[in-house]
């Protein structure tokens, strides 16, 4: 009974969000729940050009593909570097790495948003891939370097008998082992990098480099009325990640929940 | 010095013969891309933040001075930051109790594995997935009082009287916003909760009912208990997402906070004091201020989290 009280509040919400995006203006007023009067689908249109999804739709796949593929690489490379507690640094550098977790975003977005500028990436998408890539590492080499330590390293040594170098024992044996983390990190990023809100809102406000939710809320000023595009735009932005989420709700809600408790 | 261990590392690597620079440091060739990429845009960053504010730089110009702590004693000494942070406490609190008890009592509902558990439970962590700016969207529109879902659906029921301008009664502004991220955040106390109580082994449960402690009592003096690791998790996670809030805010209620700043909170103050509300004068944005403030913000959650992780820790070794 409580199971499906608490599933029917959550979605009536979300089925609510979905009936809201194929309505009109004269429905939101004459008729606020029930199924739209006139179902008006060229609300998607209307919000592929005029709230400029078709440019912020791709923006966000671009930008949460690359830092997902980025941080997600770099931090499997540093959790095989690290791996080992006798290496030289190794402690250090991992500490140091793991405490950028604590490290506020509103106490770097300045200097970066300067930085950016100075590099001459403003308004480009790199603007936000490379702050993200680095802003990923702190999780993801937390989640991977204890997986990587637990790898025997016989296995490696073994690997080393037969010739292989440093690059190849890193490729053919450390990171299939380290996938299910790979997976973890990598829905933990990609989740946060997709909705990631503050961060777009201050280094992406030009057009053409806004991501998803910077660009929803930009365009709620200019049509504040028009509730349907809007609705039209939540639910673009939406539904990949759930998708996602329904294909793989095991991994994302092991992946997050991983995340969450270490953090 | 760092080209030539490469070129080591690959021909020793081949001829298995390193030379001991490359043993020794060789590893640190991997770590090396994401050092830099950590330095450029986390290291230094934070460490330009910092010097930013010790000056009087606005965020635009050249002209500015170094001030020492003056930005540290104005904010302390300021009014707006202690709400800010008190409407954090309250928030973190009613969300705290929130799934703690809520979210534990669904968790156990769902432990018994009834028909359908594993859609319930993808449905129930569904909000979590969802983006903290969509799911503002959806409830300012669900709580609109003239086009909203709530009022009207009140009114239908007869209980009109009920209806309110939930976002912009200063009265009930701070609990909306609570109630809108219990929506979001019960997933986490549920799949925590689940995890923690599916970690219980099976035979500590026999054991407490043949000696007689069944329903409450076994629940209250064993299962609980056992359920610490999943209780210092959630309210460490709780702990930090409600002292960072900002997405859900500045949507439902705007980057001022409204009504007359009732949800105002600290991410949105930083936020507005680095780059403006609508109805702040432009000599009012100061940028090196806004970074004392996050500075300041960043000290209290580093020392309050790491002591509430030694309390709650302490607590789990005892029970």
């Amino acid at each position: 009974m409580i199971l499906i009280a608490a599933s029917v509040l959550v979605l009536i919400p979300v089925a609510y969000m979905v009936l809201a995006s194929f309505k009109t203006i004269p429905d939101f007023f004459g008729n606020p729940y029930g199924l739209p009067a006139h179902w008006a689908f060229d609300n998607y249109t209307r919000a592929w050009t005029e709230a400029h999804v078709s440019i912020t739709l791709p923006n966000t796949i671009i930008v949460t593909f690359c830092s997902v593929a980025g941080s997600t690489l770099l931090a499997a490379l540093i959790a095989f570097g690290l791996c080992r507690k006798e290496r030289a640094f190794a402690l250090t550098l991992y500490t140091f790495f793991v405490s950028g977790l604590l490290v506020p975003v509103q106490m770097i977005i300045l200097p970066l948003f300067i930085l950016l500028k100075w590099f001459g990436l403003f308004g480009t998408l790199a603007a936000l891939i490379l702050p993200y890539i680095a802003l990923g590492l702190p999780l993801g080499v937390l989640v991977l370097t204890p997986i990587a330590s637990s790898i025997p390293r016989d296995l490696f040594s073994a690997a080393q008998v037969d010739g292989a170098s440093e690059l190849q024992i890193f490729r053919r044996v450390a990171l299939p082992l380290l996938k299910p983390g790979l997976v973890s990190v990598a829905i933990l990023n990609g989740v946060w990098m997709w909705n990631e809100f503050f961060i777009p809102l201050i280094i992406a406000f030009t057009p053409s480099s806004q991501t998803l939710p910077v660009g929803i809320i930009s365009f709620i000023g200019v049509y504040s009325t028009e509730w349907g595009l809007v609705f039209a735009s939540v639910v673009i932005s939406t539904v990949p990640i759930v998708v996602a989420y329904l294909f793989m709700t095991r991994q994302f809600q092991s992946g997050l929940t991983a995340g969450a408790i270490k953090g | 010095m760092l080209a030539q261990s490469r070129q080591w590392d690959g021909r020793g690597g081949r001829r298995r013969r390193q030379s001991a620079l490359a043993r020794r440091y060789g590893h640190l060739l991997f770590v090396a891309p994401g050092f830099v990429f950590f330095i450029a845009f986390m290291v230094l960053p934070s460490l330009a933040g910092f010097a930013v504010s010790l000056t009087n730089w606005t965020g635009v110009g050249t002209d500015f001075s170094f001030v020492g702590l003056d930005n540290f004693v104005e904010a302390l000494g300021s009014w707006p930051l202690y709400r800010a942070a008190w409407h954090n406490l309250i928030m973190f609190l009613a969300i705290l109790v929130f799934q703690h008890t809520v979210g534990l009592f669904v968790a156990v509902q769902l432990h018994a594995k009834p028909r359908f558990m594993e859609v319930y439970r993808t449905i129930l962590f569904l909000p979590v997935i969802i983006s903290l700016v969509s799911t503002g969207f959806i409830w300012t529109l669900m709580l609109s009082p003239n086009i909203g879902v709530i009022n009207a659906l009140l009114k239908d029921l007869g209980l009109g009287f009920l209806a309110r301008a939930w976002l912009s009664d200063p009265d009930l502004a701070l609990a909306t916003v609570i109630g809108v991220q219990c929506w979001n955040v019960l997933g986490w106390a549920i799949i925590i909760y689940l995890a923690g109580l599916q970690a219980i082994p099976e035979e500590l449960l026999q054991a407490a009912e043949i000696d007689g402690a069944t329903g409450w009592v076994r629940f209250r003096r064993v299962v609980f208990p056992l359920l610490s690791p999943s209780f210092t998790a959630l309210t460490v996670l709780t702990f930090i997402g409600q002292f960072r809030v900002f997405d859900i805010v500045y949507v439902l209620t705007g980057p001022l906070g409204s009504p007359n700043f009732e949800t105002d909170v600290l991410a949105t103050l930083i936020y507005r004091s680095a780059f403006g509300g609508s109805s702040i004068a432009s000599n009012d944005v100061r940028m090196s201020y806004a970074v004392a403030l996050a500075v300041i913000v960043f000290v209290i959650m580093a020392i309050a989290s790491t002591f509430l992780i030694r309390v709650l820790r302490r607590r789990e070794i005892s029970a």
